[in-house]
């Protein structure tokens, strides 16, 4: 009965428009107060405690630490060079700016861990580009938005880093190895469209007699911007950092190279991107101190259980669970962003994975894929969004091109979904 | 959804490159204090790196002072964003409808934050002071707990009063 509250209150707040934060608070704490009645201020230390502990938590570092990078690396001016770069190498005809921008996008998902950051930083030289040569800024859009959500799943990422944090079982360094193939294969599911598409309608017709930047040169302009992920991802392999403190060398790498080499960010540009860093991850973790009271809340009031014995009843076996999971979490996301999906869902989802057994670092890059996906299905798009600000159309108008994408991409989630070793092969492999 | 990285209102704007102009004189002073935050978590980071590697010494002490510093980022950046109104949530509703059920939502929503807050303040306060009353001393530097708690309650009351004031710019129909 308690159980059932915490939801009513949390969804009629949460639809009311309340912030996501406080309507996991309030639920929560309503639930921990009702059921607590004879003891002293009704059980509602537990608030204050919880909210603490949630957020208290060093590994959680990273996460702030990897939203400063991808700030810094949105302006340091080494997007720029990697599109000359990588046009330098492809060539210029119809249909390679699009693989330009994704293969971009997927470079610099080695660098920050953020799908809105990546579709600022590749959108912001891209659509000019691409308008250039004649593709409709809504295509432009598309492409962008959804080759930025590979970023989420290349390492690093700040969506399993999250996850890492509220799940156990699952260590940071795991997550990450797990997530580069499902991102490389997600970025192919993505450039056969793109790539397909252009061809069909013709666009970007004037690119082919566009000059071609010459190789060397470029690559030299490319080679500090390249050699962040290097740094990153080799650091972390060769046990030189953990991730927080990889983290921490790419900012420092990362303002060198912005202030210093390519001169994009001046000193006074230093405090805005500290503030935006700042405000990004405040609400973020904001959502999940105050999610953690209502963790609290579902698991000590022994809600999950009922849920997960209703479905485990419904006969289904596991790979059906997993689709039916995929499809209601897939229009959840439609509607609420990717990481209060994970938190308001992970004490249910817990049980849940552990009643069929499923692997906790596949089932993260799974949750991951869907919250991907979601980051460029229209209504509640954050990378479209980006990317439509920034090519000044209205999301609507991406309708007709992001389909193709998101059927694409969903096939490649479903490859993962059918064949766990896409994911769990590398981190076996690499010993985590 | 609204958000620094979700903002739908500016969807139909041009390029917003940084968090908002608007809101920034309105919000120096937190700002300040988790752009500082910020900062010296960074340090913090980076001196344990080099000193593990040029020493083998370990400085993991400092880290229940990044923790600290994690809470201060969190709620201070709060109070700036609530000020601001980018935290997240759901606008479907608040951005159908008429303009009468608009407005009483979006009123409801920016007290309703502010009166949880301070709620939370209330929680917050207690929690500081049993960690006070009962003198316990943290883990890695033995410092009294209280020295980090009696803050909590400070931000969460700078976190209901920004909210409040934005609900107050609400009220008056003024862009939040």
């Amino acid at each position: 009965m308690i159980g059932a509250l915490l939801f009513v209150v949390f969804a009629v707040l949460l639809l009311a428009g309340v912030p996501i934060g406080v309507a996991l608070g309030l639920g929560g704490a309503v639930a921990i107060a009702l059921s607590n009645g004879d003891t002293q201020w009704w059980g509602l230390m537990a608030v204050p405690q919880n909210f603490h502990a949630s957020v208290a938590k060093y590994p959680l570092l990273a996460l702030p630490m990897f939203v400063l990078v991808g700030s810094i690396f949105d302006r340091s001016g080494v997007a720029q060079r990697m599109v000359t770069f990588a046009i330098a190498v492809v060539g210029r005809s119809p249909g390679t700016l699009p693989l330009v921008a994704i293969l971009v996008a997927m470079v610099l998902g080695g660098i920050s861990g953020s799908g809105p950051a990546n579709a600022a930083a590749v959108g912001g030289v891209m659509i000019a580009a691409m308008s250039r040569a004649g593709y409709p800024p809504a295509f432009s859009a598309s492409v962008i938005g959804a080759a930025a959500a590979t970023d989420i799943l290349i390492p690093p990422s700040i969506a399993f880093i999250i996850y890492s944090v509220a799940m156990p079982g699952a260590s940071v360094p795991a997550l990450f190895a797990a997530g580069m193939i499902p991102g490389v294969l997600a970025g192919i599911a993505l450039i056969v469209p793109a790539v397909w598409l252009s061809r069909r309608h013709r666009m970007g017709a004037s690119e082919a007699q566009m000059p071609r930047p010459p190789f060397w040169l470029s690559l030299r302009g490319a080679l500090w911007g390249l050699a962040a992920p290097v740094l990153i991802l080799g650091g972390m392999r060769a046990g030189w950092f953990t991730p927080t403190e990889a983290a921490v060398v790419a900012v420092v790498y990362g303002l060198f190279v912005g202030m210093v080499v390519h001169r994009t960010i001046g000193v006074r540009d230093l405090y805005d991107i500290f503030v935006d860093a700042a405000e990004t991850s405040a609400v973020i973790m904001l959502v999940l101190g105050l999610a953690g009271i209502f963790a609290y809340a579902v698991s000590t009031l022994g809600i999950a259980d009922p849920v997960v014995a209703f479905v485990t009843h419904l006969g289904m076996g596991s790979t059906a669970t997993l689709i039916l999971l995929f499809v209601v979490m897939t229009i959840l996301g439609m509607f609420l962003d990717g990481v209060s999906i994970f938190l308001v869902f992970l004490p249910l989802l817990y049980p849940l994975m552990l009643h069929f057994k499923w692997d906790p670092v596949w089932f993260g890059v799974l949750l991951t894929m869907k919250i991907a996906i979601g980051q460029f299905t229209p209504p509640m798009a954050v990378n479209l969004m980006v990317a439509c600000r920034l090519a000044n159309v209205r999301m609507e108008e991406t309708v007709p091109w992001v389909g193709w994408l998101l059927v694409s991409f969903i096939v490649a989630a479903l490859l993962v979904l059918f064949f766990p070793e896409l994911a769990l092969w590398l981190p076996r492999s690499m010993g985590y | 959804m609204n958000g620094p990285e979700a903002d739908s209102k500016a969807a139909t704007q041009v390029a917003q490159p940084t968090a908002g102009e608007q809101g920034r004189k309105r919000t120096r002073f937190e700002d300040a204090i988790a752009v500082l935050a910020l900062a010296v978590l960074v340090l913090l980071t980076l001196i344990n790196v080099v000193v593990r590697y040029l020493t083998d010494q370990s400085f993991a002490e400092t880290e229940e002072i990044s923790i600290f510093l994690m809470v201060v980022l969190t709620m201070a950046g709060a109070a700036a964003a609530a000020s601001r109104d980018r935290h997240m949530r759901i606008e479907y509703f608040l951005d159908t409808g008429s303009a009468a059920r608009r407005r009483l939502l979006s009123l409801l929503s920016a007290y309703g934050t502010s009166a949880f807050f301070v709620f939370m303040t209330v929680l917050l306060g207690r929690f500081a002071w049993d960690e006070y009353h009962f003198g316990e001393t943290t883990m890695a530097l033995g410092l009294p707990r209280w020295w980090y708690s009696v803050w909590l309650p400070v931000l969460s009351a700078g976190i209901a009063w920004r909210s409040f004031t934005m609900a107050r710019r609400v009220a008056r129909g003024e862009q939040p």
